[in-house]
């Protein structure tokens, strides 16, 4: 008896037929979910291994630091510098207002006409594809006011096109922090703006971070919006001048262009390498910006 | 409608709220509430689920403004002043009248930047005022032996008991007058709750406490007074030992013999 106990247990216990059918489509789903998360690795990681292998020999000290040419053994040293310059001037410009605006939008704004009228305005504005911005840029910094291709003409456009994103980003940051912090900072006699400093915009700051690092790739990768208002040709006197008006060629236009209008006898040469820097400089933005957001995180929360 | 005064306190009447009404759009979720709240005692609000009592919890320390939508009419007086009064500024109120949620709500910073957080806001800047702040709330919380050799850590790093310590803490940093606290031990432990408990019996010699609960038997144990809410209207208000052993009103004596709640 004492022995016959635990087989009648095992056979009590034993799947029938539907519970086997379950199971099986309980583990196929697995694998299949796995496989589709595994590809997106693969992916990228193929698509890295082979911009390494087509752009690894054109980087050199001299192709990283030299200026551009329509000879062959042209570099892409302004053009590197030029995106850094756009990037930062364009934060400048789409950081505060952004964040102003998500801050009134989330936290004081009460439903109505005007905050219907906000939230619709920057819906419109972040479905104008982003030609059509350039285009609008050209007729107003470049004709309108006579600036003709500049950096700042450029940067402003960018910030058109990319102030609704990150306007998003930071009504939903703020929307994720619970409103329990917000009563007890209100319970302790923290004014509404004190409460936003110290507590709401401390707790966001990670996914605030993100957004911004999310945004900044995108602006290291537009191109269709700078054709027509940074221009396609780095500043004639000096490449690094740190002058807003004078045109401004990225390194993503760089691509495009030697791609499309130039004749440059080496386009493979310059075109492979210049992917691969800026494939190298969005994944180093990207790991730098996770750890200040970690490191902000950490600041801030004292985890 | 009775009020109480019990002798065995000192009749100081710190709280008062006189016909105090609570809309939430048009729904009234409170009607025509008084009550009474002396200095240096607790008084519970007890009652079902619904019927109330945190509404008029929060309409003691002007946490409606912070609702859209909610409004309130009647009159609440601090020592004889009245907190709805038009330049009656509820940055003061709340500074004087703190608060203690239903659940711990810690800040997402170290439990030392959680507990100077009202002393900072309200202008101290000095390090070693805010040592000593930090020190004394944590030893009236009944928490300075537990954390003192980790005020640095987050404090999401605490048990529920602990942050919900902390956070009382929190409120005592700010030297208050009166303490509101919402269901403080509803999300807690039978051992956590017993400690906020002895922190009440603690606190209601410096401070006047409001505390809200559903729990019978945790008003029997922690207050002088209780009020006993129903359906938005405050039914009845006497001594501690009288609601619960010779309640006057029927629906009292319903509710405290458990035949509905």
């Amino acid at each position: 008896m004492a022995s016959a106990a635990p087989r009648a247990a095992v056979r009590g216990f034993a799947s029938d037929p539907s519970v086997r059918v379950r199971r099986f489509a309980d583990g196929l789903a697995t694998v299949i979910l796995w496989i589709m998360a595994a590809s997106i690795v693969l992916m990228l990681a193929a698509f890295i291994t082979y911009l390494f292998y087509l752009g690894f020999h054109s980087l050199s000290w001299q192709f990283l630091t030299g200026a551009p040419s329509e000879a062959a053994g042209g570099g892409i040293g302004p053009e590197i510098y030029n995106s850094f310059y756009i990037l930062v001037l364009t934060l400048v410009f789409t950081v505060p207002i952004s964040l102003a605006a998500g801050i009134y939008l989330q936290e004081y704004a009460r439903p109505g006409l005007f905050r219907s009228v906000v939230q619709f305005s920057a819906e419109s504005l972040a479905t104008v594809p982003s030609i059509v911005m350039g285009l609008f840029g050209l007729l107003i910094f470049v004709f309108y006011f006579h600036w003709g291709f500049t950096a700042l003409g450029g940067a402003l456009t960018l910030t058109l096109l990319n102030l609704p994103a990150l306007m998003r980003v930071t009504q939903e940051a703020l929307a994720s922090v619970p409103d329990s912090l917000r009563e007890a900072s209100m319970g302790l006699g923290a004014t509404k703006w004190q409460t936003i400093l110290r507590t709401v915009l401390p707790s966001a700051i990670g996914r605030l971070t993100t957004g911004i690092v999310l945004i900044a790739g995108r602006i290291f990768g537009e191109t269709a919006a700078l054709i027509f208002t940074a221009g396609l040709s780095v500043s004639a006197n000096n490449p690094y001048e740190l002058n807003p008006f004078r045109s401004a060629e990225t390194l993503a236009i760089h691509l495009w262009y030697t791609h499309s209008e130039s004749i440059i006898p080496d386009v493979d040469r310059v075109g492979n390498g210049s992917a691969l820097v800026l494939l190298i400089m969005v994944l180093a933005f990207n790991i730098g910006a996770r750890v200040v957001g970690g490191a902000l995180t950490k600041r801030f929360t004292g985890r | 409608m009775i009020e109480a005064s019990p002798a065995s306190v000192e009749t100081h009447e710190k709280l008062n709220a006189s016909h105090l009404d609570v809309f939430y759009g048009s729904f009234q979720a409170i009607k025509d509430a008084s009550l009474k709240m002396q200095a240096k005692t607790v008084t519970a609000l007890i009652g079902p689920s619904g019927c109330g009592k945190s509404t008029f919890l929060r309409a003691l320390n002007r946490m409606h403004d912070l609702t859209p939508g909610a409004r309130v009419e009647g009159s609440v007086t601090l020592d004889g002043h009245d907190i709805y009064a038009a330049n009656a500024d509820p940055v003061v109120i709340r500074h004087r009248i703190g608060m203690v949620f239903q659940r711990p709500n810690p800040f997402p910073k170290t439990i030392y930047e959680n507990v100077c957080y009202g002393p900072r806001i309200h202008g101290e800047r000095s390090r070693a005022k805010l040592d000593s702040i930090v020190e004394r709330s944590l030893r009236q919380s009944a928490l300075w032996d537990e954390v003192k050799d980790r005020l640095n850590r987050s404090a999401l790093d605490l048990s529920g008991g602990q942050q919900q310590r902390m956070c009382i803490a929190r409120v005592l940093a700010v030297e208050p007058e009166v303490i509101l606290m919402d269901e403080p031990a509803s999300a807690l432990d039978p051992i956590a709750t017993s400690k906020i408990e002895d922190l009440i019996g603690e606190l209601k010699k410096d401070y006047s406490v409001v505390i809200v609960t559903h729990s019978m038997q945790q008003a029997a144990r922690i207050s002088e007074v209780t009020a006993f809410f129903h359906l938005g209207e405050i039914v009845e208000v006497g001594t501690t030992t009288n609601i619960f052993t010779r309640p006057r009103e029927k629906r009292t004596e319903d509710y405290i013999t458990g035949r509905f709640g």
